[in-house]
Parts: structure tokens; sequence; C-alpha cells
């Protein structure tokens, strides 16, 4: 009897000890699948959006023989050109950002930045799948490899850049933080935080908008009440309560509130304020930290969006720009950007020569791309920090050279 | 035992796997830290005890789990009540009731709880506004898209001696029961025990409206035990709580040898036996360690907590509470700046409340039905008929000859629909109600602390497992039929 049991006892150390070693075994087998996995690159990229996460994991499991693999070529941009297309982490449901249409096509302002690095990368606009992310949900799929980069109304902040394992690239839109309430209640353009004490404030989860009201809030003083501050998933269903009287204010970035009350056709029943922005909003890509391959190529896309802006370059005279070109006379800004001679400031960062041609081609300059999806909302560059330096305005670009 | 190595198991796969991730963040400078806990978290939730001004994250996490178990121990008393009624109407000779309540019953059943949930919260927002003369029974009842607000009975300083009061009620209460019982096993006469009971607790509730200050004497009682922890040296506490937990094993594996020893004979001990009682001694030696050494800090936290408990008590139960121990108030509607909305004095159940809390109700009191209906037709035939014939009425019948039995039987998958409820009050976020689930993952995207967070959800919703499992099992346990 005594014996059979210390038998048993044994056989469940010798258990512990084999799964124990066997989890030890799994360690270094990752590691073996890792180096693996980078090696046969090509084979895994020619899948699908999973593959771009794995290697993303793969980038950062060891530590030594990654650094090592980033400047070898273990760029997301590779993977990318493999897959043949971009996976672009959008809004979805922001007005003229990221707007799904009825035939599940996405336009916008942020979806035209998507195109436009899809444009430059592969030489499509059209090489791209859209991934529409609530505002909680967009930094998570980012870290995880879900998406390539984000262009999701997203505002560029210290925490953010410093703790969520992403980087920001160039601001493509500045907006602010506003409310917007009823006239009907009493609101107008000139109307202040201290006007909505008592309110069911509402606005996304997830967002800088949640911490800068529940800050103005509570910098109001003692003679302001408190707001009762209700968040939701999603922004549709911000709008929705808002509209049923079940938020009495609801808050986010300027644009996104300018966009709203146009689509709802609200103008002389919905007041936006205070006239100056409660926040600073600057928006624009964002993707992970320590590819700066990839970086580059975000960064670049929109900087010749600009500078294509600023030499007057848009889709329709693109062409006429190439045809027309004579070295020595045209501008040669112009031929290092649209690639006519070698091309080779593209080239030398992992893009084809023509690539911000066909990106002005396909999508268009800064000021095509704004004016085709946020002036028919009633979003003005003109006066607006969003207008070129040489008019005022923030929007500027380093030289291309 | 086996479950022990499962467990183990288990719980070493998991800790491999948060040691991978915590590698793969830290690799790529994600924070991963608990350090969120401590520090303001800068956001509102919408609401609950505390809506702004945290002081710590930890304490809006708290918050939304003071909602998550607001919503479901309400939701459980609730859809217990109806699904209760709506079996028990399933089985009723009268056809409409057992129609209409059929067809609660499959509705409900077949449509998603989420579905649910966001059809409920739609119809709110369909209803009109607030405005100062709200009804539709104005000061009494309120409906509107800011939600449901009705008259609310709150204790008063009061209720804690009135409380005491009710407890020596409940004792003579108890004693009457079984008075009365006794009367009617013994004389074969019809007694009326729950009357008997029911009077005796309405007069001690009568007297104890104005005579709970008599209790009051409770108050010092505990101030003298609060006393007696703050003298007590941390010491002490650490050697009494390590040789009781050796002592406690010891005192087990005695009772557990002499349980196995039948007759006079040695105890005939299996492998497994042996592992219990090396497990239980192993246990509480670790135990005594962590007191002693490990974990010197736990027993002065202890006694201060405890200190602390007994000072509350003694605030709560001393003299100075003599007032009334309830009082209602009727709901009210107060527009301090441009907005009108529902007023403190009410009991309001928001929109983002209702339609969770409306929804998991109805959801699972139609399971909670089926189950009640069938606890009940399981119960074998025959006993009906044997009620019957020794001349018992059918409500007797129903009562007790039915349903004790049928109780036994619905227990089990009964406690199974609490932990279903408890689970899926998560699906508050749909409509943005502020549970443990959206307040935490409002605090990971300020934060970035994504798998702290969610380890904390994880054994939130297991310790509120757990406990509904152990208080069902705990009944499940003393109603079970004994085997003679
Ligand atoms: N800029 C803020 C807020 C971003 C945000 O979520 N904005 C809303 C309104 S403009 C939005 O994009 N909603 C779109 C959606 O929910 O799909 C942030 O980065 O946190």
């Amino acid at each position: 009897m005594r014996k059979q049991f210390l038998v048993r006892l044994l056989a469940v150390l010798l258990g512990f000890t084999l799964i124990a070693s066997a989890c030890g075994d799994d360690d270094g087998g990752d590691a073996g699948d890792d180096t693996s996995g980078d090696d046969g690159g090509s084979d895994d990229g020619g899948d699908d959006g999973d593959d771009g996460g794995d290697d993303g994991d793969d980038g950062d499991d060891g530590d030594s023989e990654d650094t090592v693999d980033v400047t070898q070529g273990g760029s997301l941009l590779d993977t990318i050109l493999d897959r043949g297309n971009l996976v672009c982490g959008v809004g979805g449901n922001a007005v003229a950002f990221s707007e799904t249409q009825a035939d599940g096509s996405i336009t916008g302002f942020d979806a035209d930045y998507c195109r436009a690095v899809a444009a430059a990368i592969l030489g499509d606009a059209t090489a791209l799948e859209f991934v529409p992310l609530t505002a909680s949900e967009r930094f998570t799929a980012l870290a995880s490899g879900d998406v390539d980069v984000l262009f999701r109304n997203t505002t560029w902040t210290q925490s953010r850049d410093t703790t969520l394992g992403g980087d920001f690239g160039p601001t493509t839109y500045y907006d602010g933080q506003q409310l917007m309430g009823r006239v009907a209640d009493g609101f107008s353009a000139a109307s202040s935080v201290s006007d909505v004490d008592g309110a069911v404030v509402c606005t996304n989860a997830g967002t800088t908008t949640e911490k800068n009201i529940a800050e103005a809030a509570t910098l109001e003083g003692a003679n302001f009440g408190g707001i009762t501050l209700q968040t939701f998933e999603d922004f549709n269903q911000v709008t929705d309560a808002f509209i049923a009287g079940t938020c009495d204010i609801i808050t986010t970035d300027g644009s996104g509130l300018v966009g709203r009350r146009a689509v709802n056709d609200m103008f002389d029943d919905w007041a936006i304020f205070p006239a100056t922005p409660i926040s600073k909003e600057p928006l624009g890509p964002m993707y992970r930290q320590n590819d700066s391959v990839f970086a580059d190529v975000v960064d670049w896309t929109v900087y010749a969006s600009i500078i294509l802006d600023e030499l007057g370059i848009t889709s329709a005279n693109a062409q006429a720009f190439v045809d027309g070109y004579e070295a020595g006379v045209s501008d040669p800004q112009v031929g290092r950007l649209l690639g006519i001679d070698e091309g080779e400031l593209q080239s030398s960062m992992g893009l084809p020569a023509d690539a911000f041609f066909q990106m002005v081609l396909q999508v268009g300059n800064y000021d095509e791309i704004f004016t085709n999806n946020l002036v028919p909302v009633g979003l003005e560059r003109a006066g607006s920090a969003n207008a070129g330096w040489q008019a005022g305005g923030q929007i500027y670009a380093p030289p291309a050279r | 035992m086996a479950q022990v190595g499962a467990l183990i198991l288990v719980l070493g796969a998991l800790g491999f796997l948060v040691s991978q991730a915590g590698d793969n963040l830290r690799a790529r400078s994600i924070p991963t830290g608990f350090d969120f806990i401590e520090q303001p978290p800068g956001i509102q939730v919408g609401e609950g005890i505390q809506t702004r001004d945290f002081e710590t994250g930890g304490r809006a996490l708290w918050v939304g789990m003071v909602n998550t178990l607001r919503i479901a121990s309400a939701g459980i008393v609730a859809a217990t009540v109806l699904g209760v009624i709506v079996g028990l109407a399933r089985l009723s000779h009268n056809w409409i009731v057992q129609k209409v309540s059929s067809v609660f019953v499959e509705t409900l059943r077949n449509i998603p709880l989420l579905v649910q949930i966001i059809f409920i919260f739609t119809v709110f927002t369909t209803l009109g506004n607030v405005s100062l003369d709200s009804g539709p029974i104005h000061g009494w009842l309120h409906i509107s898209n800011k939600g449901l607000s009705v008259p609310r009975v709150f204790g008063l300083n009061g209720s804690f001696q009135w409380l005491a009061f009710m407890a020596i009620g409940a004792l003579v209460a108890r004693w009457a029961h079984h008075h009365q019982v006794r009367k009617q096993e013994e004389t074969g006469q019809l007694g009326y025990p729950i009357v008997a009971a029911g009077g005796v607790l309405s007069v001690f509730g009568i007297v104890g409206w104005f005579a709970h200050p008599v209790m009051g004497f409770l108050g010092p009682v505990f101030g003298l035990i609060a006393d007696a922890l703050d003298g007590l040296p941390e010491e002490t506490l650490q050697l009494i709580l390590a040789v009781l937990s050796i002592v406690v094993a010891i005192l087990w594996i005695r009772r557990f040898l002499k349980s196995m020893s039948s007759g006079g004979g040695r105890a005939k001990l299996t492998d497994d036996d042996w592992f219990r009682m090396i497990f239980a001694f192993a246990g509480s030696v670790l135990v005594a360690f962590a007191v002693l050494v490990v974990w010197p800090g736990l027993s002065s936290w202890l006694l201060n907590s405890g200190r602390d408990f007994f000072q509350l008590l003694d605030d709560r139960f001393g003299s100075g509470n003599g007032g009334r121990p309830f009082d209602g108030k009727r709901p009210d509607i107060v527009k301090p700046g441009n907005f009108a909305n529902y007023g403190p004095a009410g009991l309001t159940l928001t929109p983002f409340f209702a339609a969770v809390f409306f929804g998991v109700v109805l959801y699972t009191a139609a399971f909670i039905g089926e189950i009640v209906r069938g606890g009940i037709l399981a119960v074998p035939k025959g006993q009906t008929e044997a009620a019957s014939a020794i001349g018992l009425k059918r409500s007797q019948a129903l009562r007790h000859i039915i349903l004790p039995q049928a109780f036994r039987i619905v227990l089990p998958p009964l406690g199974n629909q609490y932990l279903n409820l408890t689970k899926n009050t998560s699906l508050a976020i749909a409509v943005g109600y502020a549970d443990v689930v959206q307040v935490g993952q409002t605090i990971y995207n300020q934060t970035g602390r994504t798998l702290p967070v969610m380890a904390i959800w994880m054994l939130f919703y297991l310790a509120c497992s757990l406990t509904i499992s152990v208080v069902v099992n705990f009944f499940n346990v003393r109603l079970k039929l004994v085997e003679r």
C-alpha cells in the first residue's frame, strides 16, 4: 500500500517536471518560430492581414536579434508590398472623415489619406482594406497588428505617443473640442461651458474628449454644480441619444460636431460653442513605433500632399506637369516629387519613383482632399489653422530634396 | 484531487501566458503595471456611488463594480420572482394565463439578450422630455427619455437599531412558528405557523419603530470590541492566526481520520485520503508561514480594518440614532441650469440602467420560468395523487407536497441562471451603462493598461460567480433529501 502511494507521488512529481520542461521547450520553440517566420517572410506575407499582426509580434519578441531584423528590411513596408494591400484603421462613422456608404465603401478625409498611402506604396489607391474601429478599439487594434496604420480622428497627445507603443505622423487636421446644444434650450455660438450646468453631456468612450470635458467641468469651480458625463461606444449612439433628448449636450472634436449638424440638417437648431475650443486636438496618422521605414513612408505621403498643394499640382493637372516637364527649365522640386527624373528620393525610401505622382493622380493633394470631403459639410480652410503656412495657417511641410 | 491538479495546471499555464504577454508588451514599451489603480484617472462615469473627481483609478473601477453588483443583485431577485410567477402561470388551468405566459417565454427566450437591451433602450429614447410637470402620474411616477423615477424608501440613522430590534423579533417569530408546528403535529389540529410568525414580526416592527433606541446599548458594546482590537499588539494576532491555522488543520485531520475508521479497526486510507491530509496540513503551514514571515502587514491590516469596522458599528448603533428608522420620498424634478432632470429625492433608473436591468430580468425570467415548470412537472404524479388521497386541497398539495420537492430539483439550474445573469450584465457596454466593463475599458483606453484591467475584470467576475455558487451550493446541500 505504502509503496504504491510513493510510486504514484513520484509519478506525479515527474509529470510536473515534464510539464515544466515542456513549457521551457515552448519558449525555445517560439524563438525558433520567430526566426523562421522572419526568414520566410515572403511566404507569410502572401496571406491576409493577420500576418501583419504576426510580423508585428515577431518584431518584438526577442531583443537583440530583432533590431538587426528591422535594419535588414523587417519593416512593415515589406509586409505590405508582399501582401499587396494596406490595412487601414478608420472610424467608419465620422462624418466627412470616414463615413461608411450604403455600398460598404468608406469615404472621407481620413479614408482619402489611407488611399494616398496605398497609392504611394502600391501604386493603387484601391489596394486597401478599411477596418472600422471605435475610439476605444483603435489602439489595441494598432498594437496587435490588426491594422497597419490608423487614420481615425486620432489626437496626438503626450501619453498616447509615449505609452501606447505607437508613434504619430504629421498632423493632417488641426481641431479643437467644442460642445453642441439645442437652440431651443437657449444655446448659441456665444454660449460657454458654464452654461451646461446640470446637463447630461454625452460623448464616445476612449477619447481625449471625455477627459477634456471632465477637466473643464472641474475647472468651472464651485458655482458650477457639475455635469453627468455619459459615454457610448460609438459616436452614432451619441448623436442618436442627443436627437432623442436623452443627452442634453454632446461634445467631441469641432469638426465632428459641424459634420453631424450638417448631415442632420440642423443648422438653425443646434448651436456649437464655445467659439474658442476647450482643447487642442491635432489629428493625424498613428503607426507602431520602432519602424522608421514605414513611419517615413506615411509621414512623407502626408508631406508630399502638402507640398503638391503648395506647388499647385492637382489630380487634374499632374499629368500635364509631367508631360510639360523640361529639365533645367521647370521647377526641379516638381521633378523630384513626381519622380520624373530618377525619383531617387522616393526609391531610397523603398517606394516606386512615381509614388507621389500616383498619389496625387488617384487621390489628390492636401487641398483637394480637404475640399472634396470637408468643405461640403461646412468646414473651411481659409482663416483656420488648416490653411497653408503662406496663408497664415499651420499646414507646413519640410522641403522635398 | 484531480480538480486541484487541474487548477494548478491551469494557473501555471495562465501564469506562463501572462509573463509571456508581459515580455512582449515591455518589448513594445507598452506599460503593464497596476499603478493606474493609485493614480487619478481624470474621467467621469455616467452613474454610481461617485461619478466625478475620482482620487484614484481603483475608486473609479470600484464604482463600476458596485454598478455591476447593483444590477446583478436586483436582477436576481426580480428575475426569480417573475420567473416563478411565469412558471406557475404556464401550468395554470386558465387558458389565457397559460397562453400569455407561453408567449412571454417563447418570445423572450428566443431573442438575443443584446437585441432586447438595445430595444428597451431605444424605447426609452423615444419617450418625451422631462419637464417640471412631467407624468404620467406627477410626483409619483415619471417616465421620460431621461429614465424612470418612482418614490423611494430609505433607511435613516435609526434603521440600524431598528434592525437589531427586528433580529430579536425574528428569534421570537421563529419560536412562535415552531410552537404552532408542534401543536399541529401533537394535536392534529391545523395551526397557523406562518400567521403567528408574521404577526410577531409585525408587532415587533411597529413597537420597534418607537422603541428601537433601547438597542442603543449595542453601540458601546461594539465600541469595547474596537478598543480591545486597538489594544491588541499585532504580534499577538500573528501568533494567534498562525496557531489557529495549524490547529484547525490538525483538528480537521483528526476528524477525518475518525470518520474513516470504521468500527474499532485501523483506518483504511486510499491515496486520495493521504493526499487530502497532506494538502490540509501543508496548506495550514503555508498559511502560518505567510502570516508570520511573508506578509506580516496582513495582521496589522486585519487589526486596523477590524477596529474601523467595529467603530463604524459603534457609530451606527450607538445613542444619538434615536430618530425615525425609515423615510420615504416622492420623486422630484429639478432644473439647476438650463436642463430639467430628476432630482435626488426619488428612486431613478436611468435609461441605461433600465435597459440593462429589464433586459436581463425579462430574459432570465423566461428561462427561470421554464426551470420552475420543469421542476414541478418532474415531481412524480403519484405525489399529487397521494396528496389528494389523504384529503389535501390542490393548493395545500402544491404548498406542502409539490413545491418543496420541486425546489430541490430547481435549485441547481436556478444557480446557473444566476451566474448567467451576472455575466450577462456585461452587455451593459452596448448602451453605455457604467458597469465594471465599461469603466474598465475607459480606464485602459486612457492609460493603455489593457491586460491589468482585464485581469481585474476576470478576478471580479470570478469572485461574483464563486460567491453565487457557494450560496447556491449551501442551500443545495441543506435541502438534499436525507437518504435512508
Ligand atoms: N480626437 C479624439 C476624438 C476622436 C473621435 O472619436 N471622434 C469622433 C467624433 S469626430 C469620431 O470620430 N467618431 C467616429 C466613429 O465613432 O466612428 C481622440 O482622438 O480621442
